[in-house]
């Protein structure tokens, strides 16, 4: 039985402090981003998604696996933590190693298996060394490499890219992809939208414990209906354009761009405003591009939730 | 047990007999096992100092004397009777004391003290002017007093302290001591039962704790035995329950790991102080001979002290409180004894499964 990750109206409370709460979502396969401010509930719906936390309330199922069948689950989910705490003493392969021991893989698998994770991730040469002398950005690699050893169809990463440098960054999303269009379950969280933004192809947006959107970023921004979808054209003559797309209807509000080379406008309707400016004479004005201004992570994120601790 | 489960619980044990053996913070451990170890050593030093002595007093003697000889010394007879047997004294002490005998009248006494050998046995006897008063007898082969002596360090000492408190050190921190450090999820992320890895835990603190207990119990045997001379040592390994006193106090080790690691793995379990729990079974297992008999077979004690070789007898005057503590008023068989401790263990591991089933990842509130 293979129908995603299932949460079904999932509460989870620490306490009294909540931590979750009424989760429903059904999270299909590629990269789905996780998004919120701290404290919104991103770890804890990971963890939930794991096993590492009980829900206090509701269900879930991965890939048809509950949550508390580890034995099961964890031959299917790769989980990167933020926790930054390693078993005592042990090198980058001793802990790659001992992990894919624990899975019950031979010795020998093991130490096949466990040098490949770790060229995956670039860290061979310092492989040998203990993990308490490593980076930041090399604990976090290691930790990356872990989740990834054993293969598995589900990858659970909590905040994976910090810490990284640019180039290892974009390394890790290539190999994010690749996992993903190999059909696998790529759950990311991460408060940098723009990363977000380029990677997920769905993302879940959370405040306070609470799913506030789910889906992909068009459909989401599509559906917030109070902000006006924003349009960038560039062209020659913005003036002139701004002065003839006033005449249709659905234009609410325009702009000059600050380089003088651009419009940006507002409308409640942006496929009626295109089809609209398809009829307009525009009596030469050179346009240059057309392009949606607001429907990324950033913006819906914005409308939805604040602007509280959005990174750029 | 199906095969995956055994090899899971093989890198378990793997991972955590590096941490248990190497750990800076069990350093103590070793030092509580080697503490008896290191009495008895000092016990054979003394011991092998006064042989030593026993024997130059045997070379200084004006012949060459017998067990036998220094037996037939008895209270009453005379200086020059003793002499007669066994020659001058090789060692002698004299002083005279005065001892009042009326009201302006003292009377003066010969006070001597002879100290005779045959190179093993010592003979020690007080005189008073010329008469012997006092024979003392020292055997060099007193098994039961030593057994006793072994037996006393072994309860009360041992057993009670520290495996005791190293068994605390070691399994309460199997669980305990990774949420402490934040490393737990380590083993909740692969897929291994959480049954499977508390087993493999439980596993490698037995082996951690069997071989440093173990290890210390031989070494104190070794060291115990060494005191006595190669023909004596035969004497009590072989004609005495020696080698089978030796091998059933190894036994009682290892069940008393058994005991004592099943409930400090469930104590490590429910309590983020170890303090709490240490109090708690410790005032426990003392106060067992207190309890009613139902009670009482909920401890560990209970059925180590029924299974020890030697029983320490309570000598007279002893008060009733301590009496109770140190004889063994409800003795059980030992098949009941042993599966009383494994019957304990298992209850103590079986409460560990359903608690680790339960445990979550949220170090933030430990």
């Amino acid at each position: 039985m293979n129908d995603g990750i299932i949460f079904e109206d999932v509460s989870k409370f620490y306490g009294e402090i909540l931590g979750v709460n009424r989760v429903n979502l059904s999270i299909p396969s590629g990269i789905t981003g996780l998004v919120g401010p701290n404290g919104s509930g991103k770890t804890t719906l990971m963890n939930l998604m794991t096993g590492l936390v009980r829900p206090s309330r509701g269900r879930i199922q991965v890939l048809g696996i509950a949550t508390d069948d580890s034995e099961n689950l964890f031959r299917l989910v790769g989980y990167s933590t933020q926790f930054d705490a390693f078993p005592k003493g042990l090198t980058g392969f001793q802990f790659i190693y001992s992990y894919l021991c624990l899975t019950g893989t031979s010795q020998q698998e093991a130490e096949r298996t466990a040098w490949q994770a770790i060229e995956r991730v670039n860290l061979t040469d310092a492989a040998s060394r203990k993990i308490a002398a490593y980076s930041k950005g090399m604990r976090q690699r290691i930790r990356l490499a872990q989740a990834l050893a054993h293969n598995p169809k589900v990858l659970v990463l909590d905040e994976p890219l910090n810490g990284l440098d640019p180039l290892a960054r974009s390394e890790m999303i290539a190999l994010f992809r690749a996992s993903a269009a190999a059909g696998c379950y790529v759950i990311i969280s991460s408060h940098i939208l723009h990363e977000v933004d380029v990677i997920s192809d769905q993302v879940i947006l959370l405040s306070n414990g609470y799913v506030v959107a789910e889906g992909q970023i068009q459909s989401v921004r599509n559906e917030i209906q109070e902000h006006p979808t924003q349009i960038l054209i560039r062209c020659d003559r913005p003036r002139d354009l701004a002065a003839k797309l006033f005449q249709s209807e659905y234009m609410i509000e325009a702009s000059i761009h600050n380089d003088g080379r651009g419009l940006l406008l507002k409308t409640r309707d942006a496929d009626r405003f295109y089809l609209a400016m398809n009829q307009l004479a525009l009596d030469g004005i050179q346009i240059e591009s057309i392009a949606p201004a607001d429907d990324d992570v950033l913006s819906v994120y914005e409308y939805l939730i604040g602007n509280e601790e959005v990174v750029r | 047990m199906n095969r995956l489960w055994w090899t899971q619980i093989k890198a378990v044990i793997r991972l955590e007999l590096k941490k248990t053996f190497f750990a800076k913070r069990g350093l103590w451990i070793y030092a509580v096992a080697a503490l008896p170890v290191a009495l008895f050593v000092a016990y054979a030093i003394v011991m092998a100092n006064h042989q030593h002595q026993s024997a130059s007093i045997a070379r200084q003697s004006q012949w060459a004397l017998t067990r036998q000889d220094m037996l037939s010394i008895k209270a009453g007879m005379t200086k020059e009777e003793v002499i007669a047997i066994l020659g001058k004294p090789p060692l002698d002490l004299q002083w005279t004391e005065n001892r009042r005998v009326g009201p302006n009248a003292t009377e003066q006494i010969l006070r001597e003290d002879f100290h005779y050998s045959d190179g093993l046995d010592n003979l020690y006897l007080g005189l008073q002017n010329g008469k012997v008063q006092n024979v003392m007898m020292e055997d060099a082969n007193n098994f039961g007093q030593d057994a006793i002596m072994f037996a006393g360090v072994f309860q009360f000492f041992f057993l009670r302290l520290a495996i005791f408190f190293g068994c605390l050190g070691i399994f309460m921190n199997l669980f305990r001591g990774e949420v402490l450090d934040k490393s737990l999820h380590f083993y909740f992320l692969s897929p291994i039962r959480r049954e499977v890895l508390m087993a493999g835990k439980f596993l490698a603190g037995l082996l951690a704790t069997c071989t440093i207990f173990v290890t210390s119990e031989i070494l104190q045997t070794v060291a115990f035995v060494w005191t006595f001379n190669p023909h004596v040592r035969d004497l009590y390994l072989y004609h005495h329950h020696g080698l089978e006193q030796a091998a059933i106090y190894v036994g009682v080790t290892v069940l008393a790991c058994i005991g004592y690691g099943a409930f400090f793995l469930v104590a490590g379990m429910f309590f983020r102080n170890p303090i709490i729990p240490a109090a708690a079974i410790l005032i426990w297992e003392g106060i067992n001979p207190f309890l009613p008999a139902i009670l009482k077979q909920f401890s560990v004690i209970y059925y180590l002290k029924s299974l020890c070789p030697v029983e320490i007898p309570v000598s007279p005057g002893t008060p009733s409180l301590f009496a109770l503590l140190i004889s063994n008023a409800d003795p059980i068989s030992p098949p009941l004894a042993i599966g009383g401790i494994l019957a304990v263990a298992f209850i103590a591991l079986f409460v560990s499964s359903v608690q680790v089933r339960r445990m979550e990842i949220n170090y933030t509130t430990e």
